[in-house]
C-alpha cells in the first residue's frame, strides 16, 4: 500500500512538471538576451518595457476587453431572459432551449465562425460589419456555459420557493424573478461569466476569421510579434497568461465565497 | 382563464441570436454544401466526393482523425494516471495539481505552439542543446510535421481530460478493492476486471470531448505551420479567408465533414453508454 502511494505521488510530480516545462521555459525565454546553450546568459527586462510603452499593445489589450465583456452582458441579459420564460411559464419549452444552447458544442473551433463568415460576407449593412459579426458569434461560442451557469444555480436556491414567497408578498413574477431570483444566483453565474471570458480572451481563430487584420486583439498582436522577435512574443504570452490566470482566479474565490456563503446558511 | 402573452416577448432576444448565428448559419452551410461550385442554385454530390478522392482532402482527413483518435488516447492514458494517483493519495499535493492542472488547461493555441517552438524549432534551446552535444534526436527534432502538432495536442488534452476523469473516481469504493482483495485478486485485476468497468462511461464520454475538441482546434496548428499542413480546420479555412482561390460550395462540404465527425463522436459515446445501462 506504502509503495502504491509513492507511486502515486510520484506519478503525479511527473505529469506537474510535464506541464510546467514549456510554461517555464517560456517565462525564462522572455527574461534573458540569449539562450542557446544549457543556462540561459544576460538577464533583461528589455522585452516587457518595449511592450508595456508599445501603445498598439495597449489598445489590443483593450480591444480584446471590450471584445470580452460585451459578448458576455449581452449573452447573460438574453439568457435570463429566456430563463424567466421557461422558468416561470413554460417548463416544457426548457428542453428546445438547451438544445439550442448545445449546438455550439458540435460547431467548435473554426466551424461557426466560418459558417457565420460564408452566410454573411455578401449581405447589406449592419449585418456584414465584422465587429458585430464577431460579438455574435461570441455570444453563440459562449452560451452554453452561460446557459449551464444559469441553469444550475436556479435549481441550486431553489429558485420557485423564492417566487412564490416573493409573489405571496405581492410582486410581480417579473419583478420576482429580476430583483429577487436574479440577485441570488448572480454570485454562482459569475463563475460561468469567467469562464467565458478566459475562452474569448483567449480566442485566435475566431477573430481571425470574422474580423482577420480589421480588428487587432491582443491574441493578434501576439500573432504579429510572433514573426518579429521570440523573446518579445514569450513577454507576451507571459503577460497574457498571467491576466488570464486573474480571470480565474477570480471566478475561484467567488466560488469558495459562495461555497462558504452557503455553509453558514446565507445566499 | 384567459393570461396575457407579453412574457413571451422575453424569449424573442434569445431565439432572434440563435436563429441569426446559430441555426441558419448551419443550415446555410449544409445547403450550399449541396450546391455545384460558382453556381448560385442546384444539386450536386460533386463537393463530398472531390473531398473523399482527391488525395488532398483524403490526406487532410485521414491526418485529422489521426491525430484527434491518438491525441485522444494518449490524453486519456495520462489523464487516467493522474487521476488514479489523486484518487490514491491524499493531501497538499494534490491540491496543487489540481490547480496546475486548472492554470495549463489555459495555455493552448498560439502560445503553446509558439511555447514548443522555442523549445524545439529550429532555432529552439533544445535543439540547439542538441546540436551542441551532439543528441542526434534533439537536435533534428521534428517539430514542423504531424508528430510535432501530436506532441501539441497532447500537451493541450492531458489537463482537459485529467480534469474531467478526477471526479470519475469518486465513484470507486474501498470497500470493493477489498472484495477484491478478499477474493485473491491483485491490484492489476481490479483496476482491469472492476475499475475500468465501472469508470468506462466516464471515460467514453472523456473521449468524445477530447476527440472533438482536438478535430476543431485550429490555433496550434496554424501558428506552428501556417496552411502548410494537411488538416482538415486547416483546408476548411482556407477556402473562405486567405491568398487561395475562394470555394465556399467546397468549404461548405468540409465544413458539414467535420461537423457529421463531431456529432459521430457524440452520438458512439451516447450509445455505448446507453447499451450498457448504466
Amino acid at each position: 500500500m506504502e509503495t502504491n502511494k509513492k507511486g502515486a505521488k510520484l506519478a503525479i510530480v511527473v505529469i506537474i512538471a510535464y506541464l510546467l516545462i514549456p510554461l517555464a521555459m517560456t517565462l525564462i525565454y522572455s527574461l534573458f538576451e540569449e539562450w542557446i546553450d544549457v543556462l540561459p546568459k544576460r538577464f533583461t527586462l528589455t522585452a516587457y518595457m518595449e511592450i508595456f510603452s508599445d501603445p498598439v499593445f495597449w489598445l489590443s489589450v483593450g480591444r480584446t476587453v471590450l471584445i470580452s465583456i460585451v459578448p458576455i452582458l449581452l449573452c447573460t441579459i438574453i439568457v435570463l431572459l429566456a430563463m424567466y420564460v421557461t422558468y416561470i411559464y413554460k417548463p416544457e419549452w426548457d428542453k428546445y432551449v438547451q438544445i439550442l444552447c448545445t449546438i455550439p458544442y458540435a460547431v467548435q473551433g473554426v466551424i461557426l465562425p466560418i459558417c457565420v463568415l460564408s452566410l454573411y460576407t455578401s449581405v447589406p449593412k449592419p449585418f456584414n460589419n465584422r465587429i458585430f459579426l464577431l460579438i455574435s458569434t461570441y455570444m453563440i461560442v459562449i452560451l452554453p456555459y452561460i446557459y449551464q451557469g444559469i441553469r444550475n444555480n436556479l435549481h441550486g436556491i431553489g429558485a420557485n420557493k423564492l417566487i412564490e414567497a416573493a409573489q405571496m408578498l405581492g410582486a410581480s413574477k417579473f419583478y420576482a424573478f429580476f430583483h429577487v431570483v436574479v440577485p441570488n444566483i448572480m454570485n454562482g453565474v459569475t463563475v460561468s461569466i469567467m469562464l467565458a471570458m478566459a475562452i474569448v480572451f483567449g480566442d485566435f481563430v475566431i477573430v481571425n476569421t470574422l474580423a482577420g487584420g480589421h480588428f487587432q486583439t491582443a491574441q493578434m498582436y501576439l500573432y504579429d510579434v510572433m514573426k518579429k522577435s521570440g523573446q518579445r512574443t514569450c513577454a507576451v504570452i507571459v503577460v497574457l497568461f498571467v491576466v488570464t490566470l486573474l480571470i480565474s482566479a477570480c471566478a475561484f474565490f467567488i466560488q469558495r465565497k459562495k461555497e462558504r456563503g452557503t455553509e453558514n446558511g446565507v445566499h | 382563464m384567459k393570461q396575457k402573452k407579453t412574457y413571451l416577448l422575453a424569449l424573442i432576444p434569445f431565439l432572434v441570436l440563435c436563429v441569426l448565428f446559430e441555426l441558419i448559419p448551419i443550415i446555410y452551410t449544409i445547403i450550399r454544401s449541396f450546391v455545384p461550385e460558382g453556381e448560385d442554385f442546384g444539386f450536386t454530390l460533386a463537393n463530398y466526393i472531390n473531398i473523399f478522392t482527391k488525395p488532398l482532402y483524403q490526406k487532410a482527413i485521414v491526418n485529422s482523425l489521426i491525430i484527434s483518435i491518438l491525441s485522444s488516447i494518449i490524453g486519456l492514458i495520462v489523464a487516467f494516471i493522474g487521476a488514479k494517483a489523486v484518487h490514491e493519495s491524499k493531501g497538499k499535493l494534490n491540491n496543487i495539481f489540481m490547480s496546475i492542472l486548472n492554470m495549463v488547461s489555459n495555455f493552448s493555441g498560439v502560445p503553446l505552439a509558439f511555447a514548443y517552438i522555442i523549445m524545439f524549432g529550429n532555432v529552439g534551446v533544445m535543439t540547439m542543446i542538441g546540436s551542441n552535444y551532439g543528441i542526434e534526436f534533439l537536435a533534428n527534432f521534428p517539430l514542423y510535421s504531424i508528430f510535432g502538432l501530436l506532441l501539441i495536442y497532447v500537451y493541450f488534452q492531458i489537463p482537459l481530460s485529467t480534469l474531467l476523469l478526477i471526479p470519475a473516481f469518486d465513484a470507486i469504493r474501498k470497500e470493493w478493492k477489498e472484495s477484491n482483495a478478499l477474493l485473491g485478486g491483485t491490484n492489476f485485476t481490479f483496476w482491469t476486471k472492476i475499475g475500468v468497468p465501472i469508470l468506462m462511461p466516464s471515460i467514453l464520454s472523456t473521449f468524445s470531448v477530447l476527440f472533438a475538441n482536438a478535430l476543431a482546434a485550429y490555433a496550434s496548428a496554424y501558428a506552428l505551420l501556417m496552411n502548410n499542413v494537411s488538416l482538415l480546420p486547416i483546408r476548411l479555412s482556407e477556402q473562405f479567408v486567405g491568398d487561395l482561390v475562394q470555394r465556399p460550395e467546397f468549404g461548405s462540404a468540409i465544413a458539414v465533414v467535420l461537423m457529421v465527425f463531431m456529432i459521430a463522436a457524440i452520438m458512439i459515446q451516447n450509445k455505448l453508454t446507453v447499451k450498457k445501462g448504466i
